[in-house]
């Protein structure tokens, strides 16, 4: 990349990013230019990708080459699109069809093993004979808490039994499981977005220096100029305040 | 002092947004260098899983990020990728998401200059297409990976490359990572770590990180990297101070300033109540 495209492309980016920043003072017009460049310009990196890496390989160049096999999956992913013109759309059940079959094929089985199976077998397992013989009391520990922090939250989610007497105690107890888990859950969201912010701000630091030509700074200064500007172009006049 | 307390109370939030602003900027022009003395357990089992393997082990890599969590992820995969080449391990770099083959060029452009100088593309390191239906990707690697990889982002031939000799499938791989704030790594665990017996790590946001412990605790993953904590926590396991490490005085001070922020509106609150 040229050195006058990396300075534009921190220009951009800069710019951009104090435009949105920007809505935290109050909404405007450059934080809607953003907003939508946003939205078109994620989906112009996509769909170049689409075109560059997967389409021209896996499609053109193969049937350049006389392969016409790969017209089959083609066609069946054309057909979707014919969503969008009502007289036609019902071909598109072909399409939606095979993906329904190969992913459900795929999904229920492999879900089923990982997302369930397995873990109930990693609560069962730490308490076998031959794990309690050679486990140390920690791990032991460890998943008995685990194993008391499923099965009462389990019976907070079942709701087929009134909830009182033993149950009621049991759910009250995976309620404070439940706590436990979004409060971690949530420092965690917390301490994931400052991390972003702190990515905008060291990138706007990079483009503040002077080999982008202070870019931060003078948008920055823009950006104060245009509201100061706005303030008072928008102020309602005295009179018409207090007539109010 | 009821009064100022009620003032207080009903401060513009964009004070506190100020605040913040000039907390994390902070640390960024005048580093502290804050210590990161708690290394998670989890990363740290991903290190000595790295740190275990033989020269010339093959690691897949699925960069599945997007610039939107860059910051929480690039520097992730970087230090993982520093390390794999510094133990001399093979590192076959891929993405099942559009959004992330900048940030894998950015990654191969570094690569010579500061993340493994000296070693060769092609060789050492090879990095492979996007391409799209992850699960269809995901369960072809375990079988044949050359029908659905057969050649690399730059069009060489994938099969001809030294760094791929005996490589066929994930069998023949030693470790499989993926980096994401999506939900491609539930993905990788169902559909080739459980299913081809693949050992497997992963590398996620903060956010996202607290449903991946079920995988630590039944082995399903062998490592977990979560956030800019955990890119941090693995610069320091090999000494390399980047983008995770300079994230933890920023991170430190606003922590610090929502905990104050947190006890003084409780404080104040209580103080309006029985006082």
């Amino acid at each position: 990349m040229s050195e006058t495209m990396m300075i534009f492309g921190g220009w951009v980016a800069a710019g951009l990013t104090i435009f949105l920043f920007s809505f935290l003072y109050k909404d405007n017009p450059f934080f809607k230019i953003a907003e939508h460049l946003y939205l078109g310009a994620g989906m112009g990196w996509v769909f170049q990708t689409m075109l560059f890496q997967t389409w021209i390989p896996k499609v053109w160049e193969p049937l350049r080459a006389g392969d016409y096999y790969v017209l089959i999956p083609s066609l069946l992913g054309l057909t979707l699109v014919t969503q969008f013109f009502p007289k036609i759309s019902w071909v598109s059940r072909y399409g939606f069809t095979f993906i329904m079959g190969y992913g459900s094929g795929l999904v229920i089985p492999l879900t089923i093993s990982t997302d369930l199976m397995k873990q109930i077998g990693g609560t069962i397992s730490p308490f076998m004979v031959s794990e309690i013989t050679r486990g140390n009391a920690t791990s032991l520990l460890n998943a008995a808490i685990v194993a008391i922090g499923f099965i009462c939250v389990l019976f907070y989610f079942f709701f087929s039994v009134e909830h009182k007497g033993v149950i009621k105690k049991a759910s009250n107890v995976g309620i404070y499981f439940l706590m436990l888990y979004f409060g971690a859950a949530f420092g965690n969201t917390v301490m994931g977005r400052f991390s972003l912010l702190y990515g905008r701000f060291d990138d706007l630091y990079k483009y503040s220096g002077e080999r982008f030509h202070y870019a931060t700074f003078v948008i920055l200064g823009a950006m104060v100029l245009y509201f100061i500007v706005d303030h008072f172009r928008t102020r309602k006049p005295a009179v018409e305040e207090e007539a109010a | 002092m009821k009064n100022f307390i009620e003032k207080l109370l009903k401060i513009d939030r964009r004070v506190i947004f100020l605040a913040l602003t000039l907390l994390l900027v902070f640390p960024i022009v005048r580093p502290l260098g804050l210590p990161n003395k708690n290394i998670g357990n989890e990363v740290k089992a991903l290190y000595e899983k790295i740190e275990g393997l033989p020269p010339g082990s093959f690691i897949m890599m699925s960069l599945d990020y997007d610039p939107a969590t860059r910051p929480e992820l690039h520097p992730q995969a970087v230090a993982v990728i520093r390390h794999a080449m510094r133990k001399n391990l093979r590192v076959m770099i891929l993405t099942l998401n559009a959004g992330a083959t900048g940030l894998i060029d950015e990654i191969g452009e570094r690569m010579p200059k500061d993340i493994a100088p000296g070693k060769v593309y092609g060789t050492d390191y090879v990095i492979l297409p996007y391409q799209p239906n992850p699960v269809a990707v995901m369960t072809q690697i375990g079988m044949d990976m050359y029908k659905i990889y057969d050649k690399d982002r730059d069009g060489a031939l994938l099969k001809d490359m030294p760094v791929m000799k005996g490589i066929r499938n994930v069998k023949d791989m030693q470790l499989g990572m993926c980096i994401t704030g999506t939900a491609m790594l539930d993905y990788w665990v169902a559909y080739t770590a459980d299913k081809f017996k693949f050992p497997f790590a992963g590398g996620t946001t903060a956010v996202s990180q607290m449903g991946y412990a079920p995988y630590l605790q039944t082995g399903q993953l062998k490592g977990l990297m979560g956030g800019m904590k955990g890119a941090a926590d693995y610069e320091t396991l090999i000494g390399v101070k980047e983008k995770g490490t300079s994230g933890i005085d920023a991170l430190s001070l606003a922590h610090m300033m929502v905990l104050i922020l947190i006890v003084a509106a409780n404080i104040m609150m209580l103080w309006l109540k029985y006082l």
